[in-house]
């Protein structure tokens, strides 16, 4: 019913993974580790849950893809050649037309029976794809890798970096998926961190917790919630005004009155 | 003799510096399954310039170029690639020997 993503804490927040066959959009601006959390998702599903994965670029090479996966200690090229993962460098022309008629791209899925697929980034699509047909077009990807069975991961990238607006896709394409992670940057104390939070998912419940995740030697680590600040998602989070320091001002003043 | 196959053979494979560029791309890259224009812009070319150096790769089936809808698709022929780098290896082999 779920596919793990093998990130615990993660996880945790959606209740026990995607949604198989789901669709799911990890929103973030440059930085955030989009690609890093997409990677882990296949990875850990090739290598811990034993399903395949493909994963579709449209910009990045898959050489840098193999190099930064390196770096977190994942040998892309060795999974590839036990046929657990692929890398497919294409460009968003070629992934539409391939629905239409059998072409490499399905022929790999059902060569290495791909359940799990990546396409970095729908924001690329964006740049190729005429506006008035692209919500089509992206309704129809969306649907053949779910009659493929494949649980699916869209990155999308978000240009605003920080900010009080929060617009996902400028394609309504929030509303043909069936959940949505967004990764923020927020400016704490003069420091830049990051946060992520799951703003849906289709049939389920799941944790709406803002929290703080760090990109770790081993991948994406989520750790607590942002449980005394308010306004993380503007990007340039307040103090909130908590029972204890409510107490601490009470002691600290009214008590001397 | 093996030096006359050797010359003839990387001549044929990366005769052009586009060629060779080309060869290191998908070798890079073995993943690659894109449209003519989109490996020139890859390689920072423009696909004229690009397009016969694929076809005489395609030739050496080096290079797979297929239809599917109405775009051609170009990727690297893995068996074919391992095969001539296995024949360039013996090449170079016999010629040091030589």
């Amino acid at each position: 019913m779920r596919a793990l993503t093998g990130i615990s804490e993660l996880d945790s927040m959606l209740h026990g993974g995607f949604m198989r066959g789901d669709v799911t959009l990890i929103v973030g601006s440059a930085g955030t580790g989009k690609t890093t959390l997409a990677l882990q998702y296949l990875v850990n599903g090739a290598t811990k849950f034993n399903e395949n994965g493909l994963y579709v670029t449209f910009e990045q090479m898959p050489a840098q893809i193999y190099r930064d996966a390196a770096s977190f200690g994942w040998d892309i090229r060795k999974l590839e050649a036990e046929g657990k993962i692929r890398v497919v460098c294409t460009s968003p022309p070629v992934l539409v037309q391939f629905i239409e008629s059998r072409s490499p791209i399905d022929a790999i899925i059902d060569e290495i029976k791909a359940k799990r697929i990546v396409i970095d980034s729908i924001s690329h699509l964006e740049t190729f794809i005429p506006p008035s047909v692209l919500r089509s077009e992206l309704y129809r990807v969306v649907n053949h890798f779910k009659m493929k069975g494949l649980t699916s991961v869209f990155i999308a990238e978000s240009h605003e970096v920080f900010g009080n607006s929060l617009v996902v896709t400028g394609t309504g394409l929030s509303f043909l998926v069936d959940c949505i992670i967004l990764l923020r940057i927020v400016e704490i104390k003069s420091s830049l961190r990051k946060a992520l939070t799951v703003l849906k998912i289709r049939g389920s419940d799941h944790d709406k917790q803002l929290r703080e995740f760090e990109i770790t030697p081993q991948g994406i680590k989520i750790a607590a919630a942002f449980a005394q600040y308010e306004g993380v998602l503007t990007g340039a989070p307040r103090k909130s005004f908590t029972e204890e320091t409510v107490s601490a001002w009470t002691k600290a003043f009214v008590g001397k009155t | 003799m093996n030096e006359a196959r050797l010359h003839e053979l990387s001549e044929k494979l990366i005769g052009s510096e586009i060629k060779a560029e080309l060869l290191n791309l998908f070798h890079m890259n073995p993943g690659i399954l894109d449209t003519v224009e989109s490996i020139a812009r890859r390689i920072g070319r423009m696909p004229k310039d690009v397009e016969t150096e694929i076809a005489t790769l395609v030739e050496l089936e080096v290079l797979r170029k297929e239809r599917f809808g109405d775009l051609d698709i170009v990727s690297l022929n893995m068996e074919k690639d391992k095969e001539i780098q296995r024949k360039l290896a013996e090449l170079i082999e016999g010629g040091a020997k030589e």
